[in-house]
């Protein structure tokens, strides 16, 4: 991915090509169905899981509605408190794709923000934040978790309410998506930089602020794009592995992991669905989005077609 | 360039040629050998039987070392290295007659001086049981194998206290340099054992593996057939079972509820359920002036009002958690401990009745017609299944329109959220110690009092006088109908004032290979004396 | 290039006290350690004393410059929760995770290269394709996932391979192997693939992207058109050209293998330095946690530095712009 290297382009190639490879329009499908289901829960859903009035715990363990025990109330069956699975999946995959997006977002934010910094003006700003992105490369992401997880706990009392929980976890991913950010966006600008028309700019007085914003920013972002898209999968995989270790998000309302830490409890005891159902829609989403990704990053750096 | 590969491949196969094997091998080349292969979750933190009071450590050690009294397979008192004990005539206490002709696993003669030492060690600075010694004043050697111990008070429960208190050997422990357990830094009793009982420590890798062979010169019959058996922390549950069903493990302990259908459904394993003596329940903040977690209720605690916590009572349908969530597989309880136990109140045997119409008027005569919203504090890897049961009971309290709002820490956390009074109803489970009626009222029921060491898991604040009163007669009495009388009037009054919502009795289940035939206790040890693999 | 190097080398030391600095926040606050090391019935008082002998009364600063300093004479504590020494207790944990991560490495790099290659070289076969949707269902699965799917397979179902643990090892010095140890490696094959899995998908996305790059370059076309044979171009022009990234994919690798074998250690009871973290956690085992972080931390350092200076030697540029 070389930033810059790709011409504008009219939005009738991006078609041209979407339609020609199969692999695209399936990851848009999917994307849509799991993404548009998520967040479309409320008005799809037929109850709502995260209130616990709305549930029996004589319902729990309903197998799915094609086995023969199933019953046409539960469509993909219960859980082990007889929430409707099906409402569950769409309202925790819509959790976890919020925590996804806003940590992804942020980490964008803040790292291409740091990259841009870092590479135009160097210096012991560059070489302060290079090492601070070192000190978060060496702390995995699960660490980084438990760090905000347990800093907080201390400091804020209210710390156990699930909107807290939700942007803790978003913290601890976006901390740990940053770097990834800010090193691309500062390798492109230091290639940038350098450019005749950069130089020109700065020569001509332009503030350093509009050639950032107005003349750099733009030729990063498609490979910003991309990372964008593979950090999306990423966030949600991480976000599942969290709550799987036990420090995501309370099970009373459960996001996509913590419906698959549950359902591992019962991984042996011939209820399955409460396992692969919730665990096949996360890879289901989490393919269609990298599916996606791979496909913008062909569009962004033809050389790789 | 390759032979320098060779070279070095050659010298590679020559070192490993040299290194000392270990793992499976030398064990299985021996097809007589019967070697026994156990997993739990929690791997024994040490192997000194004076620094940790925990059911795993204590458990463990219980096949090492040994105390003056042990327990039989129905919990009762029988003799160890005391041969028998009776009241002192002159003051208050108890003489033991000690055995004769025992030695320690490193061959060291057992003595009445090597009891004085673990009675000084145990009650040391930096021991973890000083607890078990509270009433004790002073221990008197009389001769070799005669012992006095002095209690402030007449007690008669003091033989059933003492069965996990163990004899460590007085020299052993002053040539290793061990005289009192270790808290900041290791000591040769870490990790290294001398005790007199039925196995012998022969290595121990902590979080790895502990193997243990038998002591061929132990006082007693020998009622198992091993000749090693080694152990293995699993933390994973799901790896455990795994293990099991592989063959590699011949018992896992605890098997998941959710899984014994699959053990059995497996040929060649069996699961052993049984009760164990932990009852769960769920606490309220009785102290507290108002409601920390409430979104509608401000400047009061209506868990202050015995009819609100009658309420969350008769809201909960104890049989559908048991039922669904416990998988049929505990029994509901109405007291703090377990029916049997010693001291259990028989008169007070009744739970009050599942009846959401009761307590949705129980709720709108103490005021709250609409019910209110609260927190309910859990831990999430403590007890059996303690998650889903809190949801199941915010589920049931959301129908009488009790709104619990659910929060879960991890044991770490939990102890610490519960001293903070981070809760305005909480979950415990608790397991006399002492298997008596006495402990939790000792603990659970009597006003906190930290002098008086009295309380001290008594989170919520309860406190009622007469209760605080009839303890100290409890632990004194010698009459067994009149200490019965006062442990009904008191159990009366924790039902009558629902100081706790007593659910329902932990079950324990371990899953084994068919070959494996053993005795489960209701404390959950794992006695190896008691193992026999065909 | 020795101003370099310097240069470096100090970034490195204040990278790892900010690493150190770090790990005693974070375990500070993961709870108390006091409740996990005595019984339920060691009354509040004697639990304080302990608090207070620990040193988990003193003030913030205190604890922490107490924590450098010792850390420095290379005392690295006892275990709150065996009393081990730690540094004895990493190093028993090492080997286990060294080969683990070693062979993980091993089969992510040797599939993951030639599968680079395949796919970068015939993109539109029907190979390519299938190699290129399983490693997106390899990059889109959980670790723990697959880890217990592993498992239930060749541990229950098929009785191929152990379920858990290292099984048989030798051990040389405190070095325990598996690789060396007749039958060790069956033990070591599932959390190895389970680890391996992830790592496996970015090798190979990585050498086909930079494989493409370079097959676009003019040499390799002009070789081409020469009539020098394809195999030879592709094997002896294009792949060590496309293998310059390599080093740093190993460097990266580690953070990964680091990272997750925490994950895969916890379901394969694999009793490494992530078993020994998790465990840690549980019972608020200051110590260990706080020097697993720093130990960590001090070899990120070190591959960092290596890589870097690795790179400096190969592209004199980089030393001339990070100099400036």
């Amino acid at each position: 991915m070389k930033p810059g290297s790709r011409a504008k382009r009219n939005d009738g190639e991006f078609a041209y090509l979407f339609l020609r490879s199969p692999a695209a329009i399936v990851a848009s499908v999917l994307v849509v169905l799991t993404v548009g289901g998520a967040l479309l829960a409320p008005w799809i859903a037929r109850s709502d899981p995260f209130d616990p009035g709305t549930y029996d715990l004589t319902d729990a363990f309903t197998p799915p509605v094609w086995s023969p025990e199933g019953e046409s109330r539960f469509v993909l069956g219960t859980d082990d408190q007889g929430r409707d699975l099906l409402a569950s999946i769409l309202y925790g995959a819509r959790l976890s794709l919020r925590i996804a997006l806003s940590a992804m977002g942020l980490a964008a934010v803040v790292g291409v923000s740091i990259g841009l910094i870092a590479g135009y003006y160097g210096g012991w700003f560059d070489a302060v934040v290079m090492r601070i992105a070192d000190v978060q490369l060496s702390l995995p992401a699960i660490l980084t978790a438990l760090l905000v997880d347990g800093i907080s706990l201390t400091i804020i009392s209210e710390s156990a309410s699930t909107e807290f929980r939700a942007t803790v976890i978003t913290v601890a991913i976006a901390l740990s998506l940053w770097v990834n950010f800010a090193r691309t966006t500062r390798a492109a600008v230091f290639v940038e930089r350098n450019k005749e028309y950069v130089q020109a700019s700065v020569m001509m007085g332009e503030r350093p602020r509009r050639i950032l914003g107005i003349q750099i920013l733009p030729n990063v972002l498609a490979p910003l794009l991309v990372i964008m898209t593979v950090d999306l999968g990423r966030a949600i995989l991480l976000e599942a592995t969290l709550s799987f270790l036990g420090v995501g998000l309370p099970p009373n309302q459960p996001s996509l992991g913590t419906l698959i830490r549950i359902g591992m409890n019962y991984v042996f005891s011939g209820e399955w669905w409460i396992l692969w159902i919730p665990a096949t829609f996360l890879v289901t989403m989490v393919i269609s989005v990298n599916l996606f990704g791979d496909f913008l990053r062909d569009y962004f750096n033809p050389r790789l077609r | 360039m390759i032979r320098k590969i060779m070279t070095i491949l050659v010298l590679i196969a020559l070192i490993a040629g040299t290194a000392t094997a270990t793992g499976t091998s030398e064990s299985d080349s021996q097809s007589t050998d019967v070697v026994f292969r156990w997993a739990t979750t929690t791997d024994p933190q040490t192997m000194d039987p004076h620094a940790v009071n925990a059911a795993p450590v204590l458990s463990f050690l219980n096949n090492i070392y040994e105390g003056l009294v042990r327990r039989n397979e129905q919990m009762d008192i029988e003799p160890s290295l005391a041969t028998s004990w009776e009241p002192l005539s002159d003051g208050d206490g108890w003489r033991f007659f000690l055995r004769e002709g025992v030695t320690f696993h490193n061959g060291d003669a057992f003595t009445a001086d090597d009891v004085l030492f673990s009675y000084e060690r145990g009650t040391s600075e930096t021991s973890d049981v000083t607890s078990w010694f509270a009433p004790v004043t002073d221990v008197v050697v009389v001769d070799d194998f005669t012992v006095d111990i002095l209690t402030s008070a007449p007690n008669p429960l003091f033989p059933d206290s003492i069965a996990n208190w163990m004899i460590m050997s007085r020299s052993w422990a002053e040539e290793n340099a061990s005289t009192a357990p270790a808290t900041d830094q290791e000591n040769f009793a870490t990790r290294n054992a001398n005790g007199t009982g039925p196995f012998v420590l022969s290595s121990r890798s902590p979080g790895v593996e502990t193997r243990l062979v038998p002591n061929t010169a132990w006082w007693d019959d020998l009622e198992h057939n091993l000749s090693e058996a080694i152990y293995t922390p699993i933390e994973n549950q799901s790896t455990a079972l795994s293990a099991l069903l592989s063959g590699e493990i011949d018992l896992v302990n605890p098997v998941p509820l959710q899984d014994v259908d699959r053990v059995e459904a497996a040929p060649g394993f069996t699961v052993l359920g049984g009760l164990e003596t932990r009852v769960i329940m769920l606490g309220f903040g009785h102290e507290k002036e108002q409601l920390d977690y409430s979104t509608d209720v401000t400047g009061v605690n209506p868990f202050q009002d015995v009819r609100v916590r009658q309420a969350v009572y008769q809201a909960i349908n104890v049989d559908d958690i048991i039922n669904v969530v416990m998988r049929g597989q505990a029994e509901p309880a109405s007291q703090l401990l377990p029916a049997g136990l010693s001291g259990y109140s028989i008169v007070n045997d009744d739970r009050l009745p599942y009846d959401p119409v009761a307590s949705r008027r129980l709720l709108t005569e103490a005021g709250y017609p609409n019910g209110f919203s609260f927190g309910l504090m859990c831990p999430n890897d403590r007890y059996l299944n303690d998650e889903a049961v809190c949801r199941a009971v915010t589920s049931m309290l959301a129908d009488v329109g009790l709104q619990a709002e659910l929060t879960t820490h991890p044991v770490r956390n939990y102890w610490g959220e519960l001293r903070e009074d981070a809760y305005d109803m909480y979950l415990l489970g608790w397991s006399p110690g002492t298997f008596d009626a006495e402990h939790p009222i000792r603990f659970l029921v009597s006003t906190p009092n930290e002098e008086a060491r009295l309380g001290s898991w008594n989170y919520g604040g309860y406190s009622n006088a007469r209760v605080d009163e009839l303890l100290p007669e409890i632990q004194s009495e010698l009459d067994p109908a009149t200490r019965q009388a006062q442990i009904d009037e008191i159990a009366a009054i924790i039902q009558d004032d629902v100081v706790y919502v007593p659910m329902y009795t932990q079950p324990l289940i371990w899953a084994m290979a068919d070959s494996v035939d053993l005795v489960q206790r209701p404390d959950n040890f794992f006695m190896l004396r008691w193992v026999n693999v065909n | 290039m020795g101003f370099y190097v310097l240069r470096r080398l100090s970034q490195s030391v204040f990278v790892m006290l900010a690493v150190a600095f770090l790990a005693f926040a974070l375990f500070r606050f993961a709870g108390d350690p006091v409740m996990q090391m005595t019984g339920v019935e060691t009354p509040p008082e004697q639990q304080q004393a302990i608090r207070e002998q620990l040193g988990l009364t003193d003030p913030f600063v205190a604890q922490f410059t107490r924590f450098v300093g010792e850390l420095l004479r290379g005392d690295f504590g006892f275990s709150f929760r065996t009393r081990q020494p730690v540094a004895e207790m990493i190093r028993d944990a090492l080997p286990a995770t060294g080969e683990l991560g070693l062979v993980a490495m091993a089969i992510s790099l040797l599939v993951g290269i030639p599968a680079g290659m395949l796919t970068a070289l015939r993109p539109k076969g029907f190979a390519s394709q299938s190699v290129l949707l399983m490693t997106l269902v390899g990059v889109s699965l959980p670790t723990f996932v697959t880890g217990i799917v592993l498992i239930f397979l060749f541990g229950v179902v098929l009785g191929w391979l152990p379920t858990f643990g290292r099984g048989q090892t030798v051990s040389i010095g405190w070095w325990t192997s598996n690789l060396l140890a007749r039958g060790g490696w069956r033990s070591l094959i599932l959390p190895a693939l389970s680890l391996a899995l992830y790592q496996l998908t970015l090798t190979m996305r990585l050498v086909r992207a930079q494989m493409m790059e370079v097959l676009r370059t003019d040499h390799i076309r002009f070789a081409l058109a020469r009539g020098v044979p394809r195999w030879r171009v592709y094997v002896r022009h294009a792949l060590p050209n496309s293998l310059i990234p390599v080093m740093t994919v190993i460097g990266l690798q580690f953070g990964g293998i680091i990272a997750f074998s925490i994950v895969t250690e916890s379901v394969f009871q694999w009793p490494g330095l992530g078993l020994l973290l998790l465990r840690s956690i549980r019972f608020v085992d200051v110590p260990v946690m706080s020097v697993y972080l720093v130990f960590i931390g001090l070899l990120f350092v070190i591959i960092n530095l290596a890589v870097d200076l690795l790179y400096a030697v190969v592209d004199p540029r980089v030393r001339i712009r990070s100099g400036e």
